[in-house]
């Protein structure tokens, strides 16, 4: 054992900070998603509208509560300083999912309004009927109950493991983290997979493509990166992250952020070859919707704006070594990151005869009012913690890096 | 005010290198190989029987040329059989090199260091015995030039827009730029076998060699850049080789081979192959040339993870591929799935299974990552799973495609296996020769990891 | 002084010292440098990065050149593709545009990669002056060790501030296990 009189308590004021800003951010959430509850209620509104909207919000911050458990879980089976230093964020980011899971209730409810198999026409189609062994609705549910019960449970035991780690030093909990850790992240890709064709990939009923389910992981672990960066900045203005966070985690962590634009851009552009080449009229149509009409200038966007630039700005090493400017970056990748989840959702809807871009105000406020909800829990999870593993047996080799020592 | 806190001690994980090495007894250990040691028998063996492996190579091709590629069991509807079978295999253990010595140079891994030199030369032999493929299915191998874009006579300019040409662009960039990165990594180590050996021979040509390199500091501060920028652009560069090599497949019309998760499962495993290979050839090596105290355990623990990792993605790709065929509700794809699986070819997909999907589960266990022999063993049929895989997926895909008229079976012919282990030949002896003349760990690496590397200025008055 | 110093001064390429450990060489090169010398250069058996803070080492052009060749890589990758495509041998492939922008991709990206690869490695041999068939540090006979477990600093003659007597008197002050002349 090595003692210490550095404390890694969370200071008061940062704890009042904490709680400060949940409670703003639960306010600004609240309202955002009361507008857009509103959306569906006024003239022009519909229900299909406001599920659309609802599923682009819900799915960018699902996304970040899923992969925080993702990486909670890779970060016990690969070690290294960068995930000791954002262990406790990242388990207040899992420990959303405890609300979060509940969000695919609505959809699960409507599955009809929002989803063109579910209805009477679709389950009479002879394509959907043919995949019916999967693709009906009670399976669906049961599909949710199975997704909630994995990520709600790994959560509470890997969170709950990780305090007594904290408490007893014992590393007997730390081999039993590890030890769950790695079947979980096999049952994550593999359930998660399955959770975006339920709710993403059947929008568009005939289409499929067996890159998704990395594409999905993908995404929200970027976003995931991007937040927990951000977040990380933010607490290194009082202790004991003042102390504990060095360039070198930035640089890490940055260059983390760096890789995973890199892959999705590389999983994007597979995609886009292999449909591009085969030009199968099943699956050229996800593509056709999202170049002809308005959506050809989102995609542009993404191209230049999802990829270019976060690669252009990440690149450089002085960037992720700054922490404001790496904060920018990150605040920036999750707000194109939401007009990823965007694009990923409304083209679905256009047809041949109306190709124009669909947007509705509804599509802003519920990305925004999740956001706020989202934040508002992580955090309150945030301040009810240590925010650093004092018990992790790798604690203080993570804390030494990038130090003279 | 603040209480003592207790921090948990950081666990031992054990060395990189045995203790009790100097910068001068790395140096003169793995230097020694090449410079001192001398000739066994084993290792006259091992190269005589690569040898005569080789020749099988010599007579296929012989007679690949005098009679054409019909001596292949290749005809319609499988017209790409062992050549693409070979090539990806090939192809895919080749990745292993550059993995160890760009990415994970890239994330500060230093155990990396006492393998990368072998894993990297191992790539390139890798790669000559995959381009031996294309170039002999071209059937005229002397004119395999006309796949470059060179002004011809001819007005012919080849076509940007096929998967294969990427190929010769992709395999070309590729084994440039690792025999680069291996020289690259080579000069420092040239420059100690030629300032340590005594005869007269070996002083020219390692001089001749390191092209006069002196360890200057100077030249190390560019030098260290260059590697890192080499690095840098070799790791895109491996995913974009395999990536490509899928491209082969997937953008073509073939169910079984039209599918969107080739790239990244294609790269995944020829990591995973990749790391099959090494630790096929560096548990042997390490044995007979008593290098286990620099190829430690947890050199064999950590390569054993990397497979289970890389193994796991495969066998997720497997059920994606199995799940998807239901799920298009595509006549053909699903047919192309159950044929796989129950079709005349189920026993290859179920030994794939096997080799690919149950074999690599054992690497769970620490007991079994650090148990040398069953290590290799698994490693073995790890490189048998990865060949397998390649077949089912070149063979099942094509050989009932979308009218019953045109099916047919494919089998190789005694020349497919001819020139197949001929290239095994090829590579064994290849690898034969360089354990013997150039040092198969990278020295300069090995000493920045002793304990006596780092640096501590002494105290100013 | 007379001419004997001269002559011997131009037989001399400069004067080494011996190093035991690389902390000694570090404290050493960063003396010399805040001496005043500009003209020396340390050796040592693998790269020590404490060295380029030490002795002022900050040459980017590698860098500088590999992003250029890269730069030139990717235009002339995806300008052959499309040249070739659209103006050299047109052909209508599955009625895909001439210049099929996502397939020429895969060529760009290769172009880039072993032009700019090609260049980091020739630019670094280059800058470095090798090949160097002769050099006179090779004279020293404790100098193989440089490349095997030792640490040499040596200051050569042609610096403006180098004088044979105060600066062997120098590199006696930075306590080297040994000093040696080298001959030019």
């Amino acid at each position: 054992m090595t003692t210490t009189e550095q404390s890694y308590e969370t200071s008061p004021q940062l704890r009042d900070s904490l709680k400060r800003s949940s409670s703003i951010a639960a306010f600004v959430g609240l309202v955002f998603l009361a507008l857009t509850v509103a959306g569906k209620f006024l003239p022009g509104g519909s229900d299909q509208q406001f599920l659309r909207a609802y599923l682009v919000g819900f799915w960018l911050w699902f996304g970040a509560s899923a992969a925080s458990l993702g990486f909670l879980m890779v970060q016990y089976l690969t070690g290294g300083a960068w995930g000791t230093v954002i262990r406790r964020p990242l388990e207040a980011g899992a420990k959303t999912l405890y609300v979060m899971s509940f969000g695919f209730l609505p959809l699960l409810i409507w599955v009809d309004k929002l989803y063109w198999w579910a209805t009477p026409a679709g389950l009479a189609d002879k394509v959907i009927q043919a995949k019916e062994l999967y693709l009906n609705v009670p399976f669906l549910w049961v599909r949710w109950v199975v997704y909630t019960v994995f990520l709600i449970g790994f959560t509470y035991l890997l969170t709950k493991w990780s305090k007594e780690e904290d408490d007893t030093k014992s590393t007997k909990v730390s081999a039993r983290l590890e030890a769950l850790s790695a079947p979980g992240v096999l049952i994550f890709f593999l359930l998660m997979t399955f959770c975006s064709v339920d709710y993403l990939m059947v929008l568009e009923p005939y289409w499929y493509s067996t890159i998704y389910g990395f594409l999905t992981i993908i995404g929200w672990g970027l976003t995931t990166m991007a937040i927990m960066i951000a977040v990380l900045v933010s607490l290194t203005k009082d202790e004991p992250m003042h102390y504990a966070i060095t360039k070198k985690h930035f640089h890490d962590l940055g260059k983390l952020l760096f890789a995973l634009v890199m892959l999705w851009a590389y999983l994007n552009f597979s995609q886009v070859l292999i449909t591009y080449s085969a030009n199968l009229p099943t699956e050229i149509v996800w593509y056709i919707k999202r170049w002809n009409g308005g959506f050809g200038w989102v995609s542009v966007l993404l191209l230049i704006g999802h990829f270019m630039l976060p690669f252009f700005l990440l690149i450089s090493q002085p960037a992720k070594k700054t922490k404001r400017v790496v904060q920018a970056i990150a605040i920036y990748i999750v707000l194109i990151h939401a007009v990823d989840v965007y694009s990923l959702v409304e083209p679905n809807f256009t047809t041949a005869e109306h190709p124009q871009l669909i947007f509705s105000w509804l599509d802003v406020t519920a990305p925004l009012g999740f956001g706020g909800l989202w934040l508002a829990l992580f955090f309150r999870n945030l301040s009810g913690q240590r925010l650093l593993p004092i018990g992790a047996p790798d604690f203080v080799k993570a804390l030494n890096h990038g130090r003279d020592h | 005010m603040a209480q003592p806190v207790e921090l948990p001690d950081t666990i031992y994980v054990g060395p990189v290198i045995d203790p009790g090495h100097s910068l001068a007894s790395v140096s003169d250990k793995v230097g020694g190989i090449v410079l001192k040691r001398r000739i066994t028998l084993g290792w006259v063996f091992g190269l005589l029987l690569s040898f005569v492996l080789l020749q099988n190579l010599m007579a296929g091709a012989t007679w690949l040329f005098i009679k054409g590629v019909g001596v292949w069991g290749i005809n319609i509807p499988v017209g790409w059989g062992f050549a693409i079978i070979n090539f990806v295999w090939w192809i895919g253990i080749g990745h292993a090199g550059t993995l160890i010595s760009a990415i994970l140079l890239l994330l500060n891994q230093s155990w990396r260091n006492a393998i990368n030199r072998f894993a990297e030369a191992m790539t390139l032999f890798a790669v000559m015995c995959a381009g031996m493929f294309p170039v002999l299915h071209t059937g005229r191998p002397w004119l395999a030039y006309w796949l470059l874009p060179y002004p011809n006579t001819m007005g012919l300019w080849p076509q940007m827009r096929s998967p294969l040409l990427w190929d010769v662009f992709a395999v070309t960039t590729y084994l440039t730029i690792s025999a680069v990165f291996w020289f690259v990594g080579l000069l420092p180590d040239l420059a100690t076998l030629r300032d340590s050996s005594k005869s007269r021979t070996g002083q020219f040509i390692y001089g001749a060699l390191s092209m006069g390199w002196r360890n200057s500091a100077r030249h190390w501060q560019r030098y260290e850049k260059a590697s890192l920028l080499l690095a840098g652009l070799a790791t895109p560069l491996v995913v974009s080789v395999h990536t490509v090599v899928s491209f082969d497949f997937a953008v073509s019309l073939i169910p079984g081979w039209h599918t969107t998760i080739f790239p990244p499962y294609f790269v995944a495993g020829a990591i995973y192959s990749g790391f099959g290979m090494v630790l096929t050839l560096m548990i042997p090596v390490r044995k007979f040339y008593g290098l286990d105290d620099i190829i430690t355990l947890r050199h064999l623990n950590n390569m054993a993870k990397v497979t289970l990792a890389t193994g796991l993605i495969v066998a997720y790709g497997y059920a994606i591929e199995a799940f998807f065929g239901y799920f298009s509700a595509d006549t053909y794809e699903r047919y192309m799935i159950m044929n796989r699986m129950t079709g005349p070819y189920a026993i290859f997909y179920w030994c794939l299974i096997l080799c690919n999907v149950i074999n690599p589960q054992l690497l769970w266990f620490k007991k079994i990552r650090t148990n040398p022999l069953i290590l290799w063993i698994i490693s073995i049929v790890v490189n048998i799973g990865m060949w397998l895989e390649r077949f089912v997926i070149v063979v099942t895909s094509l050989h009932r495609d979308f009218l019953p008229s045109s099916w047919g079976m494919y089998w190789p012919t005694i020349w497919d296996w001819a020139v197949y282990t001929g290239t095994i030949g090829l590579f064994m002896t290849l690898i034969f020769l360089f354990v013997r003349v150039l040092p198969m760990i990278t020295i300069f690496e090995l000493r920045m990891l002793l304990p006596g590397a780092e640096v501590k200025e002494p105290v100013a008055h | 002084m007379s001419g004997h110093t001269q002559q011997l001064e131009d037989g001399l390429y400069g004067l080494m010292a011996e190093f035991e450990t690389p902390g000694q060489l570090v404290a050493a090169a960063r003396k010399t440098r805040e001496a005043g010398f500009k003209k020396f250069d340390a050796y040592t058996p693998y790269p020590i990065h404490e060295l380029d803070d030490a002795m002022d080492l900050h040459d980017n052009r590698v860098s500088l050149f590999t992003l250029i060749g890269g730069i030139l890589g990717c235009i002339g990758g995806f300008s052959l593709a499309s040249w070739i495509s659209a103006f050299a041998l047109p052909l209508n492939i599955g009625g895909r545009p001439l210049i099929s922008t996502p397939m020429f991709i895969p060529v760009t990206f290769e172009c880039t990669i072993l032009v700019g690869g090609l260049t980091a490695a020739i630019s670094m041999i280059l800058l470095n002056g090798l090949p160097t068939p002769y050099h006179p540090v090779f004279n020293v006979e404790r100098f193989v060790n440089a490349s095997r477990s030792k640490f040499f600093l040596c200051i050569e003659s042609e610096d403006p501030k180098f004088d044979r007597a105060a600066t062997e008197g120098f590199l006696e002050s930075l306590h080297p296990e040994e000093i040696a002349e080298v001959a030019r």
